[in-house]
Order: C-alpha cells, then structure tokens, then sequence
C-alpha cells in the first residue's frame, strides 16, 4: 500500500572487504544473517512496513545474486499496481560514456531518469549494510513537520565511540549546524545512520551541481550534505531510538546474530507487526534428533540437529552432525559440520562442510574466526 | 502431463474427530508447516499438472487463505489456473452435499478445460508420487479408468471404510468394495482416478442421474464390469488420514526420518504457503529432543516425540511428549502433555495434565483455554 508520495533508494553496491570469503561471491547486502535473512531484507521490509510502494536498489559489485534477489519486490510484497523493487545497476546512456558508480551520490544522479519518471515529492536513501527496524513514515511525518529540505537519522553513541560515526552538530532543535566525518574531538554523539529524507526538488538541483564540480568526490556525507550546509539550508536530525548495527566485520556480524539470543538486546524478530520478510523455501521444518543437546538457540526451517547447540544460530538446511558441538556459532544456510567437529566462537560460511572431527575457535579468542572454503580464515 | 488436476473433499467415511468440525481435512495442519493438502496438490503440480481444481464442501475460508493464487505452488499465474470451488447453493440436507453434486454444480468449469484427461484425488491420502507413472500405465493398459491402490495387511483394524479393490493378474480392477475389516491383507483404493475428460464427464452425470445420493466412487463400483479399470500399486510412505487416531500416527511415524525420506524426495518438494516466521528460539531451559518443529515458536520448556507447529509458545517447565501442538498454541508453564492434539490458538494453562493414549489422543479444540 503507498501511503506517501516517497520513493526508496537503497545503496547496495559495497564490496564488504572485511567480511573476507563471505563476499567473494555476493555483495555485502546478500550477506546471510539471522540463519534466514539476507542484510538487505532489513530495509526491505522497513520499506514495506513503512508504506513504500517503490524503492530501487543500487547495485553494482557482484550483484548476480544480489538483483535476483531484489528483483520484483514479491518478497516483499511490493507487486501492486505501481510499485516494485527495481534493481538499478551502472549502465551504458546515449549521452556519456559508460561508467560506474563514483560514491554514493554519483549513484543516485546516474538515475535521476529514474526518479524523474517516477516524480516523488521525497527520497529516501538508505543503506543496504545495516541490521535494524525503523518507521521511515515516522521520519518523513519529522521532515514535513520541520519543512526541512533534508533529514539525517541519528543515533546517540557514547562520546569515546564518537569518532568513528560521522556526527552531526546540532542546535537545541536538532537543526544540523555541522556535520564532521570521524572527528578526532566529538562536539556531539549523534552519529549519522545514513538514512536520509530529502526533498527531491532541491536534491535534484544539488545532485546536478555536484556532477559538475571535478572536485568533488560525489559522496552524501562528504560534498551533499556540507553543500546544503554551506547554503544554510534546513537539515534536522532526527533520533533514533531503537536497535541498530553496522555488520562490516565478522566480528560485529557475530554480534548481531548473537543479539538474537539475548532479549535485553531489543533485536526481536518475532513481532507480528513489525516482520523481517525474505525468501521463502520449500524446505522442511527443523528437525531435532534424539541425542540433540539445545541450549539457548535460534533454529530455522530445513535444519537437522545430531548434535550439541549451545548459544547459536543455525541457518536453514544446515546440519548439526552426531557428537559435533557448536558453541557461539552462527552456522550460516547450508552449512554442514561433521560429526564429532568442536566449533567455538565462529561464523561458518554458507553451504560448507566442515570436516568431522575438526576443531575450530576458542572460547577466549579476541575475535571470532571464519570458517569459510573448508578451511579457516581470520 | 496434460490434464485437469480435481482435488476432490471425502465423505462420510473419514472424520478426524475435533480438527475437521473448523476446516475441511484439506486444510488441517500436518508436520509443523504443512496442511494436508499440501502434498496432493504438490504431487500435482509437479507431475506438470498446471490446472487444478479444488472442490470444498464446506467452510472454504481455510482454504481460499492457504492457496491463494497457487503461486507457492509454482502454478503458473497467467498459464496455469488454481481454483477452489463449492456449491454455490443450500442443500436440502447435508447428505446431498456430494463430490457428484460439487461437479454438476461447476461442470462448465470442467467442461471448458481444454485438456485430453482429468486426474481425481482427495486429499486426506498422503503420500509422493510422479503422476506421470500413472499416465504411462493408463496409456499402456489401455484403461478406461486407472486407479491408484496401496497394499496392506491390516485391513481389519486400519483404513475402515475406504475401497477395498480385487484386481486380477493383470491388476484389472474385478471387484470395488467397502473395506469393513473383514480381511487383513488388502488392496486399499487411494481414490485418485485418472480417465479421459469425457468419460469423467459422462460418468459424473450418470451418477448424478442414478441417485441424488451418489459419490463417484459409487458409480465406478457400478460400472467396474463394464469399463477396463486398471489398479496402478502405490509404494513408499502412504498415510490415510481418516480419523483422529491415523492423523495422530502419521504425525508420530513423520518424526522418523527415514519416512520423512520416503515422503519428501528432491526432486519433488512439498509445497505449502511461506510465513515469514521468525526462526524458532530455545531460550532458557527449553529444548527439543526427536522432533518436528516449525518456525517462529518460542521453547522454554522441553518437547519430546512431538510436532510442532509455527508460532507455538511452550512455557518454562512444560514437558510436551508424544503430541502434535498446532499453530499459534500455547502450552503454559509447569504444564505436561502426553498423546495429545492441541488445536490452533489454544491454551493449555490451569490444567496442569493431560495424558491420552495412541488410541485416543486427547483432543483440545481450536481457541479453546483450558
């Protein structure tokens, strides 16, 4: 149902370098998380949930998986009349040469055609690397009522993490009076989510401005949003309170499947009003052997647990082989680990098999380790 | 395969006590995720069979919910066509409310399917099969009408009432019969019929004209002298749920995975309606051991031998054993179950115990709080 004149833009063309093997084949935002998801059914559904019919998704390193995917929005439910999921990859244009996307704003004015067709009063830009529920409609309602010409969700983050957020400076109405990227001595807490609302008009105008400029390096964070700023145009903050990750690396990838476990965490994916929607398998439900040991789990469909499970979250179809243990593991779709292999502290690649017998991980390691290609990298 | 897939509702001779007074035993739920129609019409559409009418003889809310447009069902939405049909009118008495009756009532549907052949089957028979075998055998033996049958040797204690079939060597069906338990071994018709669209027509207007009170399985009993009708054996796992106590077992045989094998091959999967549940979460105490579960159920307490269906809440110290929990039930804390059937949105919570038998099942009704 569209329940505004807002258009989604989804940036889904990261690399994810750090999250090693995992995105060898697929892009960051076709990463699997939670044993059923994929990064960018958060958006996705947010966007769905929120009462945006229309949202296209930018692709562009590996993204053979990644627009397969998104493609259609049925997923999603976006197949009405007028709505849809339109995957928006670098293309070839009559009037230039090809080219690729040159950061994030570059991206969205290569298909200003696009938006153009589509005429939307408002655009909102999101990313498709982070794992968190919010009500985009509840921030647009914030931009219409503050006749802001662009709105940055920000999250409040301690003070000494400050500086790896770009933050924004604020007056006592959370109108943005600066923006600074990592800063060295944070003025403020209030870190930019990377979703922001602009209305589309003076976007445009900006978006075409920046394109000319050979300085610039046509990045939201880095030449926009200052440019807005120069020409004190009306940018707000708007706080957001609620759960949030950026999942970049391993480590923090781990963390959020881990929050899945821990209630005190706010991650909580079984409200009914609120789901996380993905593709749907024609696999069985999981099935628990009679020597499984279970402790403290979050199991999908098409599992087959032999095996001890403790603190974990095992993906669909994976197997959990007789005498294997995995202790705070996420053990991605399709994953098979051999009878007898100790697990601990790990993320295990999709559709690997883990020999049987194999050790991997420690309880005291400082960061958790990947088991991916049979092998395992750190 | 070219033909029009019938999924046709039972009689009077299959009754799941409880469960079948919400929905038709089409939609009752099976294995966690699964409605028992799922697998007949999963049997269909990847035996090729794009065109499928459903036939409902009451209460077809469940099933317009379930099957919407047939697309989990990888029925084609613009090529392939999912009906669910029923009579659109007041029977005098239920008793009129026939398979026969349905047909009559929908024939131009039927009629205007441009396909050579018309497969029929109801659907509380359980089982994986390649339609196209059917065909080949059909085609082979030059049949008239082709049957499918399984072989038993408890024909005196199970699948009492369904059609008993003598066949000849040449598996020509001689004899149709009412299984009344009167021999141990037998041929148990699984009244799935596959015959050209025309004679079906012409058989279903016979029946309706013989009697008001005719299925069509009474007028192939007829007419089994006259016509060629071929029994085609069926193996592997077969489940006839006719009653409560053969819908508990199946769900009790299903958490042996050697069964689960038999029933759910690779290149044949089991379709059924997808609902973005949330994984299952074990928190706390809770735990599974030999079971069956769904997603979006939380467990806090243990569950053995048991079925579990999605979105399920299993409270802090209950022991589920031996039971089949339907979608959205809860089981409260410090509660036992032994051999019972909780059905959709019920609550198990002041009653601290409940102990049925194989036999008989305890039995607690849809949205019933106990």
């Amino acid at each position: 149902m569209r329940s505004n004149n807002m258009v989604a833009m989804i940036l889904a063309g990261g690399r994810g370098t750090r999250l090693f093997d995992l995105t060898t084949k697929i892009a960051k935002p076709a990463v699997h998380f939670g044993g059923k998801y994929r990064i960018i059914d958060f958006p996705l559904s947010n966007c769905a949930n929120s009462g945006i019919s229309t949202v296209g998704v930018l692709t562009q390193y590996e993204s053979v998986l990644l627009n397969a995917y998104v493609a259609g929005g049925h997923r999603w439910g976006m197949e009405g009349n007028g709505s849809g999921v339109f995957v928006l990859t670098p293309r070839e244009k009559s009037s230039e040469d090809f080219q690729v996307y040159n950061g994030t704003a570059d991206a969205i004015t290569q298909n200003l055609d696009f938006l153009d067709n589509l005429d939307p009063e408002y655009v909102l830009i999101l990313s498709g690397d982070h794992i968190y529920k919010m009500n985009y409609d509840q921030l647009l309602k914030f931009h219409i009522a503050r006749d802001a010409d662009a709105t940055i969700a920000v999250l409040e983050v301690p003070f000494k993490e400050a500086s790896r957020f770009g933050i924004m400076n604020t007056d006592e109405k959370d109108r943005i009076l600066e923006f600074e990227e990592k800063p060295a001595h944070p003025k403020s807490n209030l870190a930019s989510m990377g979703i922001y609302i602009f209305s589309y008009k003076t976007l445009r105008r900006y978006l075409m401005k920046d394109l000319k400029d050979a300085n610039s390096s046509h990045d939201f964070g880095k030449d926009i949003i200052p440019a807005y700023l120069n020409d004190e145009k009306k940018l707000y903050a708007y706080r957001f309170r609620g759960y949030w990750k950026d999942v970049g690396t391993i480590d923090s990838l781990w963390e959020a499947n881990m929050d899945l476990l821990d209630d005190s965490s706010r991650l909580n994916l079984m409200e009914d009003d609120w789901k996380i929607y993905t593709e749907s398998e024609n696999i069985l439900p999981q099935y628990i052997g009679p020597d499984a040991v279970i402790e403290n789990c979050s199991i999908t469909e098409g599992c087959a647990v032999y095996g001890k499970a403790v603190n974990s979250v095992i993906g669909a179809n994976a197997v959990i082989g007789e005498g294997a243990e995995v202790i705070d593991c996420v053990v991605n779709p399709g994953a098979i680990i051999g009878e007898g292999a100790k697990l601990t502290r790990c993320v295990v690649e999709d559709e690997i098999k883990v020999p049987a017998g194999a050790v991997y991980g420690s309880a005291d390691s400082e960061h958790i380790l990947l088991v991916a290609g049979g092998q395992k990298a750190v | 395969m070219r033909a029009l897939g019938i999924i046709s509702f039972e009689d009077n001779t299959v009754s799941i006590d409880g469960l079948d007074e919400f929905r038709p035993v089409a939609a009752i739920g099976m294995m966690g995720r699964y409605r028992v129609i799922d697998f007949v019409l999963s049997n269909m559409t990847n035996s090729g069979i794009d065109n499928v009418q459903v036939y409902c003889k009451e209460k077809p809310r469940n099933l317009f919910e379930h099957l919407r447009d047939g697309s989990d069902y990888n029925i084609n939405s613009k090529r392939g066509n999912l009906r669910i049909l029923y009579g659109e009118r007041e029977f005098p008495a239920p008793v009129y409310n026939t398979d026969v009756a349905n047909f009559m009532l929908n024939m131009q549907y039927i009629e205007g399917t441009n396909v050579p052949y018309v497969l029929v089957a109801p659907s509380y028979f359980v089982y994986s099969y390649d339609f196209n075998d059917m065909l080949k055998e059909h085609e082979r033996t030059k049949a008239d009408v082709s049957v499918l049958y399984m072989n038993t040797n408890q024909g005196r204690t199970r699948y009492l009432g369904c059609d008993s079939l003598e066949v000849n060597k040449g598996h020509r069906v001689t004899v149709i019969r009412r299984n009344m338990g009167r021999y141990q071994r037998a041929k148990i018709s699984m009244e799935a019929y596959l015959m050209r669209k025309d004679l079906f027509i012409s058989l279903v207007k016979e029946a309706y004209e013989t009697s008001a009170l005719y299925w069509f399985k009474d007028i192939l009993r007829d007419k089994v002298d006259s016509l060629l009708v071929q029994g085609v054996p069926v193996g592997g796992y077969i489940a006839c749920l006719n009653s409560l106590p053969e819908y508990y077992r199946a769900n009790m045989e299903l958490l042996d995975p050697a069964n689960v094998r038999k029933l759910f091959k690779k290149d044949r999967p089991v379709y059924t309606q997808t609902r973005d549940s949330s994984p299952t979460a074990y928190k706390g105490e809770g735990k599974a051991v030999n079971s069956i579960l769904a997603n979006g159920s939380v467990i806090e307490g243990t569950v053995i031998n048991s079925q579990i269906g999605r979105n399920v809440h299993i409270g802090k110290g209950a022991v589920v054993r031996n039971s089949i929990i339907l979608t959205s039930a809860e089981v409260g804390p410090n509660v036992t179950l032994d051999h019972a059937v909780v059905d959709k949105y019920a609550i198990v919570k002041t009653v601290k115990e409940l102990t049925g038998t194989e036999e008989l099942p305890v039995y607690v009704k849809r949205r019933d709080r106990i």
